[in-house]
């Protein structure tokens, strides 16, 4: 096990039986990963890849059927694990009797925070995500977004190493996206790693620093967001000065225009454009 | 070491806790009356409902009374016995289940059957005390089951002594029923006035005087309710037996 | 063990909180109270029983009627609850163990099941003390004997009452462990609760010698031995107008009965969670 990946995940593979005479399906097919510690790490597929099937696996939910899982370098579904790890499901639901600041009280006690450090893991967790304010409504009368910003305080109320997020920003609007963009940069300034579950590429693209794509219940598309977007075979010429003999060629034939060749850089699609090459399309469709 | 596994430690625990239940339902079966009846063994549909209705009996009991009025009201037994045996069942301490379902198997069900077929005119005379006889012999039964259940409920014995009485005209036996009913916790002034009556018409003069005159002696000579009427009641059989003076109970300083 | 413990305590107090402000359990305690309450008024039902039997009665059919009912739905529906919602998600993904969980589920139901029982209970105390009063005057009137009721017998009533529900609710937890749907949970434990009531037709002929077939006798062992006595905890009238006919140790054989049930009912719900995909 690798001691430097926040999540080292070796031949994971996981069959379900299905109906009555038992068939399997494969769910998630030899799959192998590293994410790094200190980073924001971006997985992505269609509906129905196996990415929240290898979530559950990480977090203990379900069993594997083969291969292994740690998390900062201890086997996963351990509780050691789990006390240093926070997760925030996708379209969360809490109490709604509950206060913000009680469910965040709440969670924290579950997660090992001593009784004496409770109010102030709380307070700090709800300032992170903008809900000191709201922290004393009943959680019935929250918006989406502010379900969503509550969900984070109480991932993060025990101060986690790792923090899963799994879809954070579904139905959130632009203005509340935004905000839990920053939250997770936060987060990442803090030192912790972020495993990030979307569908929204262009925020992704836009907090990530790694990212995988997994279809199928393999993983096809595994690395840095910088590296995976650039198109290596195509150039992008912008004209200013070119190499003498084709500069010459191209300035001839562009002055002939009246246009300047400023800088010849090499092109970049976007994360959008890749996803859709390499996906064969969502299982719900 | 083996590890053992789970599975069986559970399964084990969970037969262990069966094995336990079976040494205390033997410990409190006694105390619940409606449960521990001998009888109830045949009268499986009686044993489901004491089972599912918990604490509802006495109330359900009640409803299960009510309603065999109905059939009583249409004359139709095999329904009315069911439902007042059921109510009985239900709550075999009250002593009014038990005294009213005899009385209707002992004196009632015998006239609907003569009815039923064809009536006094047609039916003979001897088949009719047969009738009677065998109705009354059940009414008796009812009795002695509600006698048990009750703890030796003094009315019900004195209702059983009359059923004998009348229907049986066993004095001696009616005498045997009002004879255990002074013998109850709680006994009616007149119970014992009721079994020296019966001994002394079965012929049984004598034992029925001194039987009689022991108990006014013993018990009810403090008695205001009833001590100068069974005083009186002694005074005659003192006259019939001839019983001399000086053997007498003792004139009172209250008697006339 | 001191995490543990404050792990499911937390667990537990969540789910007291949640249960108790059902309406549900509002409606079945109102229904109950009520029943009770108006027992004083259908006294003119009341057949020669002794009327504090008769007013005891509605009290006792309330608390194992109602009580049934609340055990077997409310413990179902937090558990699904849970489950539905994905709660049991973001709970499981903590440092809470399985057992834990169900273990908090349980006590936290069961306290709700507690303040069921004592309340009807008190409320019957009540009556039934206030009742007493008045039968004592009348008794005083007329040169009878006034009827009396033990405190301590309906305490103890309502404390064999809380086990059993207890014993209802460890059942229906197990059920719950394994069924995928609320539906099946609660007819599955319905007939359970029925199965309980009845168990002790099965005690009685193993207990009467017979001639029954070696599988007869087979099965209603296992009958016996699987299904838990609930008859065994209707002592009500026994403990609450007789308390002389019945001894305190066959009181805590039944306590003890009980205790055992519960724990072995939870141990196997337990076990059959670990293995439930969430």
């Amino acid at each position: 096990m690798s001691t430097s990946s926040a999540i080292s995940v070796q031949g994971l593979t996981k069959d379900f039986r299905v109906g009555l005479r038992g068939i399997k399906l494969r769910a998630v097919d030899n799959l192998s990963l590293e994410i790094p510690r200190g980073q924001v790490f971006g997985l992505l597929g269609p509906n129905g890849c196996g990415k929240s099937t290898t979530l559950k696996i990480v977090l203990g939910l379900i069993p594997a059927t083969s291969g292994s899982i740690s998390i900062l370098g201890s086997p996963s579904a351990t509780s050691e694990a789990r006390q240093r790890t926070g997760f925030l499901p996708e379209a969360p639901y809490f109490h709604k009797f509950l206060t913000g600041r009680e469910l965040v009280q709440y969670c924290a006690r579950l997660s090992g925070v001593p009784a004496e450090k409770v109010n102030e893991a709380v307070e700090a967790s709800l300032e992170l995500a903008a809900m000191t304010e709201a922290a004393s409504r009943p959680i019935g009368t929250y918006s989406k977004g502010m379900l969503q910003r509550i969900g984070l305080a109480q991932a993060i109320v025990h101060d986690p190493e790792l923090v899963i997020l799994d879809e954070p920003t579904a139905g959130v609007d632009p203005v509340g996206s935004a905000a839990i963009g920053r939250m997770i940069n936060a987060m990442r300034a803090k030192g912790k790693t972020i495993v990030l579950c979307s569908h929204l590429l262009g925020q992704v693209e836009q907090v990530c620093d790694r990212v995988a794509i997994m279809d199928r219940g393999r993983l096809v598309l595994e690395g840095r967001v910088d590296e995976v977007l650039a198109q290596r075979d195509r150039h992008v010429i912008t004209v200013a000065d070119l190499t003498p003999q084709a500069r010459q060629a191209a300035e001839a034939a562009l002055a002939a225009h009246g246009a300047t060749v400023t800088s010849i850089t090499h092109p970049r699609r976007s994360l959008e454009d890749l996803f859709r090459e390499l996906v064969t399309g969502s299982r719900d469709a | 070491m083996h590890r053992v596994s789970p599975w069986v430690v559970a399964s084990l625990l969970l037969l262990g806790a069966g094995a336990y239940s079976e040494t205390s339902w033997k410990g409190v079966r006694q105390a619940v009356p409606e449960i521990s009846r001998k009888d109830l063994e045949p009268t499986l549909g009686q044993g489901v409902l004491l089972g599912i209705l918990g604490g509802l009996r006495t109330v359900v009991a009640d409803a299960t009374w009510l309603r065999s009025y109905v059939f009583w009201e249409r004359r139709d037994r095999a329904g009315c016995e069911a439902l007042m045996k059921t109510a009985c069942a239900l709550d075999p301490r009250s002593r009014f289940f038990w005294e009213n379902t005899g009385y209707a198997v002992g004196y009632d069900f015998a006239h609907w059957e003569i009815r039923r077929r064809g009536g006094y005119a047609k039916v003979a005379p001897d088949i009719q005390e047969g009738i009677f006889r065998r109705y009354a012999q059940l009414g008796l039964a009812i009795f002695e089951d509600g006698v048990e259940h009750t703890g030796g409920n003094s009315g019900i014995l004195i209702s059983a002594g009359q059923l004998a009485e009348i229907k049986l005209k066993d004095n001696l036996l009616a005498a045997a029923y009002y004879r255990r009913a002074t013998q109850a916790k709680t006994v009616p002034w007149f119970a014992y006035f009721m079994c020296a009556r019966t001994m002394w018409e079965a012929g049984q003069k004598k034992e029925a005087y001194e039987w009689y005159r022991t108990q006014w002696l013993g018990k009810l000579k403090k008695d205001e309710d009833g001590a100068p009427d069974d005083l009186e009641r002694l005074r005659f059989m003192e006259d019939e037996l001839k019983v001399p003076v000086q053997l007498r109970i003792p004139r009172q300083t209250w008697e006339k | 063990m001191n995490a543990r413990l404050t792990r499911t305590s937390w667990i537990a107090r969540i789910t007291f909180l949640e249960a108790i402000r059902q309406r549900f359990f509002a409606f079945l305690l109102v229904l109950s109270a009520v029943m009770v309450v108006s027992s004083v008024s259908l006294r003119f039902m009341d057949f020669g029983h002794s009327e504090l039997k008769f007013v005891a009665d509605f009290a006792f059919g309330g608390m194992f009627l109602f009580g049934s009912v609340l055990a077997l739905v409310m413990t179902a529906q937090l558990f699904f609850a849970e489950i539905e919602n994905r709660t049991a998600l973001t709970l499981l993904a903590k440092p809470l163990s399985r057992t834990e969980f169900l273990l908090g589920k349980f006590l936290g139901t069961w306290a709700v099941l507690g303040v069921f029982v004592f309340s009807i209970a008190f409320l019957q105390g009540v009556i039934l003390w206030s009742r007493t009063q008045e039968l004592i005057v009348l008794a005083a009137e007329t040169g009878r004997v006034a009827p009396d009721f033990s405190v301590s017998g309906l305490a103890s009533f309502a404390v064999l009452q809380w086990l059993r529900l207890g014993v209802v609710a460890a059942m229906v937890l197990m059920v719950s462990a394994v069924a995928r749907t609320f539906l099946f949970t609660v007819i599955v434990g319905a007939m359970a609760i029925v199965a309980g009531q009845l168990q002790w037709l099965a005690q009685e002929a193993l207990l009467k010698p017979s001639d029954a077939s070696v599988v007869t006798k087979s099965l209603l062992w296992i009958s016996s031995r699987v299904i838990p006595n609930l008859q065994q905890f209707n002592i009500g009238d026994t403990l609450v107008l007789d308390p002389t006919a019945i001894s305190g140790a066959a009181v805590w054989s039944v306590v003890l009965s009980g205790l055992f049930y519960l724990v072995a009912f939870l141990a196997l719900a337990s076990l059959a969670f670990r293995r439930r995909e969430i």
